[in-house]
């Protein structure tokens, strides 16, 4: 990460999921980059199968990533963050956002984790953040939500 | 275009890696989860980890919009079913089979396959080139593999020797038309004398491949 001007990031991709920790990490990103020479990228993957092609108009037809988007504007208006949000349709989350990151040059990917348990019980981290962790080049920060009473 | 290939092996994978760098867009199918999980470590998330075989995995590949299925199994059962489904469910525009075992080849086509590829037939006919296994050398497959262009070099002793190839009492279906001669090639024609040492270039029915064995070079060993 760049040490001039004690920025903790240059430019970061927050990774959105329509998730309770999509307001924590947006939050978090705007408030770090808040006042420095920083950029704040907030990504959406819509996932498709493989039944339609990949340039289908689905996301932007979807009411349900507007809603993501727009909570996360929302999210960064009231920290009076800069906040550019990105709509992205791929087959895969993970790697969709990886890409992204790589393609913007990220220096920071930030990933919110919501906490879900197996049947069983077992913690169940997904497939987004592991391959993250594994494929991103840059930084990864993993926010998880806190266990809920339910959970434990 | 859109290529679903069923069958994560070396063949599936080099093709999915070929096509997608001339910028096809590929899915691959393979029901093995482990190599499905190492293939998509190399080569991105285009793997589906089931297996090709079942109607609703092909459909959740898409086979619905695909511009071609390539059945590229190890299993020549397999690649039948998975093309016949392709074909005959999913309106697929152009089957591919990957076929084992040479004998298949007439049924893959006879049910409906668009193209066949024969690893061992090919390796085969390389390795005839060099060394005349049969003396009957199969050059191609043609007429959706009913008919067969094959080469015989005429040796001292071949019953063809010293006859016009009119006077050949060809099998229905077969014709000979060329020849190559001191490395020249020449059209044959109703009174062309064959010599020893002439590659003759025929076309014929698939089943007729014995009697032109017979005419041209004599008595296969199979047949005694």
């Amino acid at each position: 990460m760049p040490e001039a001007n004690n920025a903790i990031f240059r430019r970061a991709v927050v990774a959105l999921s329509g998730g309770p920790t999509d307001a924590t990490i947006v939050r978090l990103a705007c408030e770090l980059g808040r006042s420095r020479h920083t950029e704040v990228i907030a990504v959406h993957v819509v996932e498709l199968d493989w039944t339609v092609p990949l340039d289908a108009d689905v996301a932007e037809r979807s009411e349900e990533a507007q809603r993501v988007l727009d909570a996360a504007e929302g999210i960064a208006d009231s920290v009076h963050g800069n906040l550019e949000c990105v709509l992205v349709q791929a087959r895969d989350v993970g790697a969709a956002i990886v890409d992204e990151a790589a393609a913007r040059e990220a220096d920071l990917l930030i990933l919110g984790l919501p906490y879900r348990t197996r049947f069983g019980g077992d913690f169940a981290i997904g497939r987004a953040v592991p391959y993250a962790l594994k494929s991103a080049p840059c930084a990864v920060w993993v926010v998880r939500e806190p266990i809920g009473e339910e959970s434990q | 275009m859109f290529v679903i290939v069923v069958g994560g092996g070396k063949v599936g994978y080099f093709l999915a890696r070929e096509l997608i760098q001339s910028g096809h867009e590929v899915a691959l199918m393979e029901r093995d989860r482990v190599r499905a999980a190492q293939v998509t470590e190399e080569i991105g998330s285009i793997v589906i980890a089931h297996d090709g075989c079942e109607g609703k995995y092909l459909g959740e590949a898409g086979a619905n919009r695909a511009d071609i299925v390539a059945a590229v199994t190890g299993d020549d059962e397999d690649n039948l079913v998975i093309c016949q489904m392709a074909k005959h469910h999913f309106d697929v525009p152009r089957t591919i089979a990957r076929v084992n075992n040479p004998k298949n080849e007439g049924l893959f086509k006879h049910l409906g396959v668009d193209e066949i590829v024969s690893p061992t037939r090919m390796i085969l006919g390389s390795i005839e080139a060099d060394i005349p296994v049969h003396e009957l050398l199969h050059l191609a497959v043609l007429g959706g593999g009913e008919l067969e262009l094959v080469e015989a070099q005429l040796r001292d002793g071949s019953p063809a020797v010293g006859r016009t190839a009119g006077s050949l009492a060809l099998p229905d279906g077969c014709s000979i038309f060329a020849l190559i001669r001191d490395e020249r090639a020449l059209s044959v024609r109703s009174d062309t004398e064959l010599r020893q040492g002439d590659k003759v270039i025929g076309i014929g029915r698939t089943e007729c491949e014995g009697e032109l064995h017979r005419i041209l070079l004599g008595e296969t060993e199979a047949a005694g």
